[in-house]
């Protein structure tokens, strides 16, 4: 078969044409390469490009919603440093991401070693611990808020009948630290499975020898994870962790629903802050400046990032 | 053999597929050979008066031979959609402003003073927070549409129970909620990232005599003995009168707390009671409504004005204001105002009679309210900084601020910090 | 499962220890996915009654929500659209990423991992105001408040993605494979869909899920680029309709979680059977 097609090709190669030549062509490696690219470079000329070149503009100029601006310089970024909302914003972005990632991964390796493992009703615990992830984020928060709501808050009736707090039970959504922490648990429950089901991709790549292996050798549990699985697994955690990390910074939906960047400012992140001097607010110039705040130190990160884990 | 020949005919048959929905595509535009108008408005909280408002632009369809679409989306989104209408110059034709919008998408809206002259002089003119709302610099550039009263909402058996009068000022307010709260009925004012929290506030601060900002729109006057006197107040009736519950509310939150029969007042809209009627629940019976408080400064009360106004990029104006004018027209406003329930009060004296405020003794005092409410700004003119005093909760948070401890005074220079920086944006447009 | 020979008693003690492990992973996952059944499916007065059990059903079930969200407001146009939108855009972006992320991953030329690089930062544009701009552009092209304005732009934040997932996948495929088939004499088109791909398949069925979910969760774009009821997908739908101001409808706001999210996660638990699986079929190194 194989022959076959061997001299087909060899007999359309000898006929001279343009075709043929332009097949030629085709089949070197750097114009094919070049050639794959083309779609997805158009796509990100033609609608990010330009969006994001005027983001750019917006944010160094007094551009607001209903009038446009001129150029200011740096102005926007000097006025939202001075702003304690912005300071606090920071603050929050990085202790919301910080411990919402390392849940997350800890978490995320945890569960997706769990359903590595043989067990019954498989299928049922996979399609238990995907469901977060599927549920439209704009519902399924709303479902939290209710399950924190001040009165009617399953979370504290629960805790309350079993003896677990002091009614009325924490005021989830009306304290700085509930707050976060609140914001937090929706942000791993709604992450994880993203996080275990690539890990768990990971898992399965695993070569059984490794593992047998390092049982001759009288390896314990621990041992075995700590010397055969996590080193293996590093170049999938590098990428999940780089996604998750990104997702997490720029979270929004949940901030935005739960407790709209409140009590008092001590969960607002960068992406409703933005959202809210930009946009409710009108001063689209701030609000591009909030948004756009940090992309130089997160392009360094990535771009350090992705040089190691090419030479992964 | 026959795989290849069944994949053939699938493809063929996906092609025909994508070919028909392409037509089907392209045959959108074409339907709109008729000229089509179009309006966006916000969810309305009773869904009758958004089908009142269809009604009526089927009715005005076919008596201009056009076709009026009306979309509705919630109304926290309307941020979001004017300002992408705004940026790409396209969209609907009329769109329903409120706040700030005159003044923020002053360059990009439609004079209407045409509009509001004739309608004024027609329906027995407009109420004074008309013109605070909507006129800016270079004249009116939007249409009182319709606003919302914010009145005190009661559970009237327990305050009977507890042997006291609905309020009439906001200290009467602090006395009441000591007892309710001792007879575990605790009042609720949300001190929270909430619009009602925005709203409230601006009220109880008018009622003292005290304001945000001086009416020229520029000179912050929030560092007072009045609002110190506002931010104490909060301050014990917090302690003294609610629970710490209302630090975390949402808009919805106060609605929950009054009709669950704990919270025996709160200062709302009447929709809970509304939705009470409506879902037959027993406390509708137990809810009534006083006029909002007064205080010293007298009878102020902040309310959101919903106005209309047309985007200079439509290509329909004539026809749009000739729209606006038919939804005025005192046959449809009442009918506007019956399919919301009450919830539509008119900015317009001559529809102050409509027969459900008269005939409904709960809805009675509604009118009223319209000789006490501004805008949220008032004095000033709800400027650029007023909005992102508004949006940012710089009000509510620095109540709040001054409950978690910090003392009042520094809670006050926090809030003029804050406001401080709300005004360095650039305030004057050049109006045209 | 680890080495074969085991004892009862150790099989057993594994078992209970995995399913030890696993409960609280799946209460935690399902609780808030059975509170919103449970709302969907209760009466009004008895959600706002303070004394009943939150967790429980006391006064009897009532279809009356579902019966709102189908009948009073437009939502099987929603789904549809946005199982239209969802569908058509992973598709469209899955194409485009398989074919980057190919090139990016197996073939040199100059500039690869520039390129590469160019494609991920284009991930981290903060998205929060770009709508803005993005809208005028979806203007220009004449798309405007038709689900194809959402079918077009969210390839934009799909394909940074996804390329990067499939890179991963395809760096894992045996080159030798590959050089076999071209010395074979077929073409460098057909090594990629008849040898490459069909390795890929666990990569491609992950971004086919992941894709759909981001499609199927967009809010902002939905939003802001269509606002005809008939064009809009479900999310903004059912926000749009079931919350009125400071009254929400929760009932049927859960009833519309729950019908939008069970379909998509049967499919979901079906794919992913074939995902691991086919991962387990090798062809994968460590």
């Amino acid at each position: 078969m194989a022959v076959g097609t061997r001299v087909l090709e060899t007999v359309g190669r000898a006929r001279p044409g343009r075709l043929a030549r332009a097949r030629e062509w085709w089949e070197q490696e750097h114009v094919f390469g070049y050639s794959l690219i083309v779609p997805a470079l158009a796509l990100i000329a033609g609608l990010v490009a330009y969006p994001f070149a005027m983001a750019i503009y917006f944010s160094l100029s007094d551009y607001w919603v209903g009038s446009p601006g001129s150029f200011v310089g740096l102005q926007n970024f000097r006025d939202i440093l001075g702003n304690e909302i912005f300071r606090q914003t920071v603050s929050n972005s990085f202790v919301f991401t910080i411990i919402a990632v390392i849940l997350k991964a800890v978490l995320g390796i945890w569960l997706a070693m769990l359903l590595f493992r043989p067990l019954r009703f498989k299928r049922l615990i996979r399609g238990a611990v995907l469901l977060p992830w599927v549920i439209p984020t704009a519902l399924s928060v709303l479902a939290w808020r209710w399950m924190f709501d001040s009165l009617y808050s399953v979370v504290n009736w629960t805790g309350i009948r079993l003896g677990l707090m002091n009614p009325p039970g924490p005021n989830w959504l009306g304290m700085a630290d509930y707050a976060m922490s609140a914001v937090i648990a929706v942000n791993v429950w709604r992450g994880l499975p993203f996080f275990a089901i690539i890990v768990l991709a990971g898992l399965v790549s695993i070569p059984r020898e490794y593992y047998e292996a390092a049982e001759v050798d009288g390896a314990s549990s621990w041992g075995r994870f700590r010397h055969v699985t996590l080193p293996l697994l590093k170049p999938v955690l590098a990428v999940v962790i780089l996604f998750s990390t990104i997702f997490t910074f720029s979270d929004f939906n949940i901030v935005q629903v739960l407790t709209a960047g409140g009590p008092v400012n001590t969960t607002h992140l960068f992406a409703t802050f933005a959202y809210q001097m930009g946009l409710t607010g009108g001063n689209l110039g701030q609000g591009a400046a909030v948004s756009l705040f940090l992309f130089p130190l997160l392009a360094a990160i990535v771009f350090i990032q992705l040089r190691y884990i090419r030479k992964e | 053999m026959s795989a290849v020949i069944a994949r053939r005919s699938f493809l063929k048959g996906s092609a025909i597929a994508v070919a028909g929905a392409s037509l089907a595509l392209e045959r959108a535009p074409a339907w709109a050979q008729k000229r089509e108008l179009t309006m966006l408005s916000f969810n309305h909280f009773v869904p009758a008066s958004d089908d009142e408002l269809r009604r009526q632009a089927d009715v005005f369809s076919k008596q201009a031979g056009v076709t009026v679409r009306v979309d509705t989306i919630a109304g926290p989104q309307m941020f979001a959609k004017r300002a992408a209408e705004v940026s790409s110059q396209s969209g609907h034709d009329v769109i329903v402003t409120g706040a700030a919008d005159p003044f923020l998408y002053e360059q990009q809206l439609v004079d209407m003073g045409d509009l509001v002259d004739h309608l004024g002089g027609r329906y027995g003119g407009w109420y004074p927070f008309a013109k605070e709302t909507c006129h800016t610099a270079s004249g009116w550039r939007a249409v009182p549409w319709f606003w919302v009263a914010f009145v005190g909402s009661y559970n009237e058996v327990q305050f009977k129970k507890a042997g006291v009068q609905a309020p009439k000022t906001w200290d009467d307010l602090l006395k009441a909620g000591k007892v309710l709260k001792k007879q575990g009925n605790p009042v609720g004012i949300p001190i929270s990232q909430c619009t009602d929290a925005n709203i409230t506030f601006w009220s109880v601060l008018w009622c003292a005599g005290g304001k945000v900002l001086e009416p020229d729109g520029k000179t912050p006057a929030i560092n007072s003995d009045k609002a110190a006197g506002v931010v104490e107040w909060y301050k014990e009736l917090y302690k003294d009168a609610m629970e710490p519950e209302v630090l975390s509310w949402d808009n919805a939150s106060n609605n929950r707390f009054l009709l669950s029969g704990k919270g025996s007042w709160i200062h709302n809209p009447i929709s809970p009671y509304v939705a009470a009627v409506e879902k037959k629940m027993p406390i509708a019976d137990e809810i009534n409504h006083h006029n909002s408080p007064g205080g010293p400064g007298g009878i102020h009360s902040a309310t959101g004005v919903n106005s209309l106004g047309i985007w200079k990029f439509s290509k329909n104006i004539p026809l749009a204001k000739d729209f606006i004018k038919f939804l005025f027209e005192k046959e449809n406003y009442n009918a506007f105002i019956k399919g919301g329930s009450a919830f539509n009060q008119p900015p317009l004296r001559g529809f102050a009679e409509h027969p459900i405020w008269a005939s409904h003794p709960k809805y009675a005092m509604l009118p009223k309210e319209a000789e006490y409410v501004h805008e949220q700004g008032w004095p000033a003119k709800p400027n650029a900084a007023v909005q992102l005093i508004v949006v940012n909760f710089v009000l509510p948070n620095m109540v709040a601020k001054a409950i978690a401890g910090m003392p009042t005074k520094r809670a006050l220079a926090w809030g003029e910090d804050q406001i401080r920086l709300a005004l360095q944006g650039k305030l004057e447009t050049k109006g045209k | 499962m680890i080495v074969g020979v085991r004892s009862r008693g150790q099989r057993i003690r594994s078992s209970v220890f995995g399913w030890m492990n696993v409960l609280p992973y799946v209460f935690f996952a399902l609780f808030p996915f059975y509170y919103m059944i449970i709302t969907s499916l209760k009466k009004d007065t008895e959600l706002y009654n303070l004394k009943a059990a939150p967790f429980l059903i006391q006064t009897g079930v009532i279809t009356d929500h579902y019966w709102y969200l189908f009948f009073k407001t437009e939502f099987l146009t929603w789904m549809k659209n946005s199982l239209i939108i969802s569908v058509t855009a992973t598709a469209i972006s899955l194409v485009i990423s398989i074919l980057a992320g190919y090139s990016l991953a197996r073939l040199r030329f100059p500039g690869v991992s520039s390129f590469g690089t160019a494609v991920f930062i284009t991930y981290l544009v903060p998205p929060t105001l770009l709508f803005l701009p993005l809208s005028q552009v979806v203007v220009w092209l004449g798309i405007s408040d038709t689900i194809w304005a959402l079918i077009v732009t969210y390839p934009t934040f799909l394909v940074p993605f996804s390329t990067w997932l499939l890179m991963g996948y395809f760096r894992t495929i045996p080159k030798e494979v590959e050089e076999c088939a071209l010395v074979d004499g077929a073409s460098r088109m057909q090594t990629l869909t008849r040898i490459v791909l069909p390795m890929a398949i666990p990569g491609i069925v992950c971004v086919i899920l992941f894709g759909f979910t981001l499609t199927w969760n967009e809010f902002t774009y939905a939003l802001t680029f269509v606002s005809q009821s008939a064009n809009k997908t479900a999310v903004v739908g059912v926000t749009a309709d079931l919350i009125r101001g400071d009254i929400y409808y929760w009932g049927s706001l859960m009833a519309g979680a729950v019908v939008a999210s069970l379909p998509i996660v049967v499919i979901y638990v079906w794919f992913l059977d074939y995902y691991v699986s086919g991962l387990t079929a090798g062809a994968v190194k460590g």
